[in-house]
């Protein structure tokens, strides 16, 4: 096990050596890898997204029509997936989702953990009345279900921007994560250099940014991949129900066209894509984050090597 | 801390937390730019009769006073007037709650009890081919983006076998016959279920294999398990009878939050399938600006899952022993 | 392990497999052996887009209340189909009235209510003084009715203060309730601190019907089933030359959350009548289904863009003028509508032909993109427009990205935002709010369109009046045209009122003043023709397009039913509706 730190791994800081070769890990793991390759797939998709308006402004996901085709269309040569119910093309429109999706997904996770990990760090470390308030918040909002509430508010306020959903998902997501952080550093905190950075006169912010922190990190990078499946599902269901924002294309917000302008059983070439491209994306994020799961975790890798 | 104490100091917490929720939605709910008469109004209607109706619907009182009547009415019980139906949300739920149980509570009896079984059975292969095949297939359910399953049923199952009916709980042309029987009628209902509890099971199974298979494991690292073999009995008694019980702890806990949180996928299974329940109600009343209905839907959200959380803590300290409070 | 969570552990994780197995499958069995059983009935199947939210008159504002309610209670008068005249319903006769338009005098069919209690003059007048005192929606038109006489059982006598042209085409389009019903309900509604609240929310589970059918049962989340009504008035009487049922069994109304399973159901025959106007995107298939008959009826509606008239941008007529000449209706029509509508000229409906003025002229009809810019570029520049770029080059040619518009001040145009309600809402409104941005940026106006949730929409427009433009709808337009007056009239510019563009024009406020009292229907005529006019020329809402009203139906049950204006779910047409000999 220890050979696969190569030399040069081990100049760098501990944390940074167990991403690296945990990273290695997840390479070799055939989940993760399959993961990875879905989401290699997928971000191709996203970065291709910027190509068809370029093509021609008919392929415009949003506003672009077919000067010709005026309802829904099955695939031909000019559209690939066919267009929908006022001749705009599918495919671009898909390409358009998976932009979407990544941009929903990573952001929402990235600053539902960001927020997790912040509060959860403070909580277990600092403890007492502060802990309590904080743990008590956590409670508090994990007890709401996410997609419900986000519904309300986007129904409430008129339509939210692709953004504030954004931010919205990420601020009802992070108790899970702040939770488990808590007990990582409540369990650190016992550890002896923890100890002795404190009595080398560390400050409690330097305890907890350069002690504490990295040794959670991998911990919430695990978090941030399930969070990333959440947030892309919360988003697509929340566009499906008609509460998305209405000026992106989004996969969910292709489904709620689909089934309100009543096209379900009439155009499968329409109903498939997006709905595959949901299922597989939040998939690839699983898989990876099981993946990393299951390395994180000492005993099943035990067991897994053994 | 006894038993006794802590159910108390978690019911305090509780009612502190519901009354966070409630006030924080209140206040949401009554400064929202929405407004409950844009769909009651037509322009036949003039401004002084539309002035009218707000003072009627005590829309114009400041909204500290409102929020006092809406706090006292509700500990008397009254839980406000939808405006939409013109009926006590207490009613109306009343009337939609059954059907989201009914429909939730066996689809994930249901799961649970096919993914705990399966889930049994593959942990034992663990490594094997079939065991790599059926957890990707629970994963590949697990992650199925649950209103595209459900149309998909709907699209495979009603349209294009048409073996199910396409919408609803029941058959109005059999029920209004008088001379239907109850048999009938259970058999009705049923055969409306089948495809909304098909989506839900697919979505929920899943996870519950998954859950029991990784417990499974874990509990085979258990040193009565190596007792077991010690004593050299078979292996289907260890598996069944010393293995399972023990693994199937965390999935009673999955099945009893996800019943809690049923309502929030229940809003997208039962808008598809037009079933009539609380989650349909609670969309349509957002999407209605009838605060009064939505609030209560969502006031009771939170009593169940808070609830849930309770009970599945407590009953967690009476199976595993090892918990203290 | 202790004894008490083993007890547990029993309790919660023994399950019988085995026996829920065994269980399930003769119950699995059953389901499919029965499942796809013949559930034919002899009444007819009616689909609403949703359930009906009360039964209570003072209540239903939605579409699927009021589908059923028709049924139910019934007015003195009803429009013909075909002319769209009135015609006696629960009244005798035209009603007479005096030469100055004060009295009108009105004699009642022999009618009961279906518990067999007489329909009285009584009941008229009761219904009347509900409106005034508990001051119901639509109160504020019997202000001027200063008292309802009942000299006897069959005849009602109305003492108007002033005369009223609108009073039997707006005020008597009331329903008439029975008093011994809803006496009780008043007299406790009146007790309470708030009366007219109490009174709304009356549950009127059981509706006493005075028209072809009464309430059987009301199954919520699932149906409502509705029977003949044995004491219907019109029973075997010739009404306007129709011989009325009703001859069917009843009626059963369904709920279809969506358009789609609505659709199937139709085709698959488990429905006679889809309410709901039928989109564009099903014509084809269902016209290729056996049975099924698509019938269109034509629609008084109104879908229009609204313009801030209070502050700048739109404050300035010549560029409300622009923008109409750069809206392609044409194009809203035939792509948005898939051709299943018209282009609207007048704030009056081209089909209702007693007001509707065609001598509008019709700025901007058939002309292509290139030319509406020109025909823009030119009112714009007239009235003192300029750009950083212009959109016509020095040889006159178009260009694709011409400069920011600048005021005749001289500053750049700030941008303004075009709110429409969203997608899921209606899809053709809001894809209109992105059109017509991107026609208005072919010459430069910094447009955007913004989908807003509906009631926030309304909150922003109506209450709190600060936007620049919308596009909204009314998908129910009397045929009475003093809606116009509530739309233009300067009165009505206030928080919550009806003039949500702030239009003032003092002209407009007399010729609708007088419109609304004048008693001869020609001279009335010529005053609508103007304010049409008027506001033709001045663009505070820019009439857009008119759907047709589509709705599908089975022929191989049921025939008989009457196209009129708003569709085949009228009164006429289930009380001549028929079942269609030797039907399945």
């Amino acid at each position: 096990m220890k050979d696969n730190i190569t030399s040069s791994t081990r100049n760098l800081p501990y944390w940074s050596q167990a991403l690296l070769e945990n990273w290695g890990r997840l390479r070799r793991n055939p989940t993760g890898r399959l993961g990875l390759i879905l989401l290699l797939a997928f971000a191709l998709m996203a970065a291709g997204s910027f190509i068809p308006p370029l093509v021609s402004p008919i392929y415009n996901p949003m506003h672009g029509v077919d000067p010709v085709i005026s309802h829904t269309s099955g695939p031909s040569l000019k559209h690939w997936l066919g267009t929908d119910f006022i001749g705009r093309d599918i495919f671009s429109q898909l390409l358009a989702g998976a932009r979407v999706a990544f941009m929903v997904g990573i952001t929402a996770a990235f600053m539902s953990v960001v927020l997790g990990v912040a509060v959860g760090i403070l909580a277990g470390y600092a403890g007492g009345w502060i802990d309590t308030i904080l743990m008590r918040t956590a409670d508090m909002i994990m007890v709401m279900p996410t997609l419900l509430v986000v519904l309300m508010a986007a129904a409430l306020f008129g339509q939210l921007s692709i953004w504030t959903i954004v931010a919205m998902i990420a601020l009802f997501r992070w108790p899970g994560v702040s939770r488990v952080i808590r007990a990582q550093t409540l369990s650190l905190k016992q550890r002896p250099f923890i100890e002795a950075a404190r009595i080398a006169g560390a400050s409690h912010v330097r305890i907890m940014t350069r002690h504490l922190l990295p040794n959670v990190l991998p911990l919430a990078l695990l978090y941030m991949t399930f969070r990333v499946t959440s947030a892309i599902i919360i988003e697509a269901a929340l566009a499906f129900l008609g509460f998305g924002d209405p000026t992106t294309v989004s996969w969910g917000m292709m489904l709620q066209w689909v089934w309100k302008t009543g096209h379900m059983f009439q155009a499968p070439y329409w109903l498939l894509p997006p709905g595959i491209c949901i299922s597989l994306l939040t998939l690839s994020f699983y898989m990876l984050a099981r993946a990393m799961d299951e390395i994180l975790d000492p005993r099943l890798r035990r067991q897994g090597e053994s | 801390m006894s038993l006794k104490r802590y159910i108390l100091r978690r019911l305090v917490e509780m009612a502190i937390i519901f009354w966070i929720i409630q006030t924080v939605l209140f206040f949401l709910f009554h400064l929202a730019p929405g407004d409950p008469l844009s769909r009651m109004v037509d322009p036949g209607m003039t401004h002084e009769e539309e002035m009218a109706l707000i003072e009627q619907l005590g829309l114009h009182e400041p909204l500290g006073t409102q929020y006092l009547y809406f706090l006292g009415n509700f500990f008397r019980g009254r839980f406000g007037i939808s405006f939409h139906y013109g009926q006590p949300v207490a009613r109306i739920i009343a009337q939609r709650l059954p059907n989201t149980i009914l429909l939730f509570t066996t689809a994930v009896i249901l799961s649970a009890l096919a993914g705990t079984w399966l889930g049994k059975l593959i942990s034992w292969r663990k490594e094997n081919r079939v065991d790599k095949l059926v957890t990707t297939g629970a994963l590949v359910c697990h992650t199925l983006f649950l209103p595209w399953i459900a149309m998909l049923l709907l699209w495979f199952g009603a349209f294009k076998l048409g073996w199910f009916p396409v919408n609803g709980m029941i058959s109005p042309e059999l029920w209004v016959l008088p001379r239907t029987t109850i048999l009938e009628k259970a058999v009705d209902i049923t055969w409306h279920m089948v495809l909304p509890m098909a989506t839900l099971f697919l979505i929920h199974f899943g996870s519950y294999l998954l859950i029991m298979r990784s417990s499974m494991l874990d509990t085979l690292t258990e040193d009565y398990i190596f007792t077991a073999r010690a004593k050299g009995l078979p292996e289907k008694i260890i598996r069944d009878r010393h293995a399972a019980p023990n693994a199937r702890l965390p999935v009673v806990t999955s099945v009893g939050l996800s019943l809690a949180f049923s309502i929030n996928g229940g809003a997208l299974t039962e808008t598809v399938f037009s079933w009539p329940g609380i989650g349909r109600e609670l969309v349509f009343a957002v999407s209605n600006n009838d605060y009064p209905l939505a609030l209560g839907c969502f006031l009771l959200i939170a009593v169940v899952v808070l609830t849930a959380n309770l009970v599945v803590d407590i009953l967690y300290g009476y199976l595993d022993p090892r918990i203290r409070y | 392990m202790d004894g008490r969570a083993k007890i547990i552990r029993t309790m919660f994780l023994k399950w019988p497999l085995k026996k829920v197995v065994l269980l399930l499958v003769p119950a699995i069995a059953a389901v499919l052996s029965t499942g796809c059983h013949d559930n034919k009935s002899n009444l007819l199947r009616i689909g609403l887009a949703s359930e009906p939210k009360t039964l209570n008159v003072w209540l239903a504002s939605d579409a699927s209340s009021r589908a059923v309610l028709r049924l139910i209670y019934h007015p003195l008068y009803v429009r013909d189909p075909k002319t769209l005249d009135f015609v006696p319903w629960l009244a005798e006769s035209r009603p007479l009235y005096d030469p100055a338009g004060k009295t009108y005098t009105i004699g009642l069919r022999q009618a009961r209510w279906s518990d067999g209690h007489p329909l009285t003059s009584a009941d008229v007048a009761f219904t009347v003084k509900l409106i005034k005192e508990f001051k119901t929606p639509g109160w504020s038109r019997w202000k001027y009715v200063s008292k309802v006489e009942t000299p006897d059982q069959r005849t009602v006598v109305f003492h108007l203060k002033k005369n009223f042209a609108t009073f039997l085409s707006r005020t008597l389009q009331i329903v008439i309730l029975p008093a011994h019903k809803w006496r009780a309900v008043a007299r406790a509604a009146r007790r309470t601190q708030k009366p007219l609240a109490t009174l709304m929310r009356y549950k009127n589970e059981n509706p006493l019907s005075s028209g072809p059918f009464v309430m059987k049962q009301w199954r919520k989340g699932a149906y409502i089933h509705l029977a003949p009504n044995p004491y219907f008035f019109g029973r075997h009487k010739i009404i306007a030359g129709h011989r009325m049922g009703p001859l069917i069994k009843g009626v059963l109304f369904k709920f279809y959350g969506t358009t789609d399973v609505a659709m199937l159901a139709l085709r698959k025959g488990e429905l006679d009548m889809y309410w709901q106007h039928i989109q564009p995107g099903y014509m084809d298939i269902l016209e290729n289904t056996p049975h099924v008959k698509i019938i269109n009826s034509p629609k008084s509606a109104l879908y229009f863009m609204g313009f801030n008239t209070r502050r700048p941008p739109f404050d300035d007529v010549a560029l409300r003028r622009a923008v109409e000449v750069l809206v392609d209706k044409h194009f809203i029509v035939e792509r948005l509508l898939q051709g299943q509508g018209s282009e609207m000229w007048s704030i009056i409906p081209e089909g209702n032909r007693r007001w509707y003025n065609p001598h509008l002229p019709r700025p901007g009809e058939g002309l292509n993109r290139e030319q509406r810019i020109r025909k823009a570029y030119q009112i714009l520049s007239a009235a003192g427009y300029r750009w950083q770029k212009p959109p016509l080059d020095a040889d006159g040619k178009i260009i694709a990205r011409p400069g920011d518009l600048l005021t005749p001040g001289g500053d750049p145009l700030k941008p303004f935002t075009i709110l429409t309600p969203p997608a899921d809402y209606d899809p053709a409104r809001a894809i209109s709010g992105t059109m017509i941005q991107e026609w208005l940026r072919e010459i430069g106006m910094p447009a955007k369109a913004r989908p807003m949730e509906f009631g926030a929409l309304i909150q922003q427009v109506k209450v709190r009046r600060n936007f620049d433009a919308f596009i909204l709808g009314y998908g129910r337009l009397p045929l009475d045209p003093d809606y116009m007056r509530s739309l233009f009239h300067s009165r009505n510019d206030r928080p919550r009122g009806w003039n949500m563009s702030g239009y003032h024009n003092p002209e407009f406020d007399r010729l609708a003043t007088a419109a609304q009292r004048e008693m001869n229907p020609r001279k009335r005529r010529k005053l609508v023709f103007a304010m049409q006019s008027i506001i033709a020329a001045d663009v505070p809402y820019l009439p857009l397009y008119l759907p047709t009203l589509n709705q599908a139906v089975r022929t191989d049950r049921f025939s008989g039913w009457v196209s009129m204006l708003d569709g085949i779910g009228n009164r006429w047409s289930f009380c001549l509706l028929r079942e269609v000999e030797g039907a399945p």
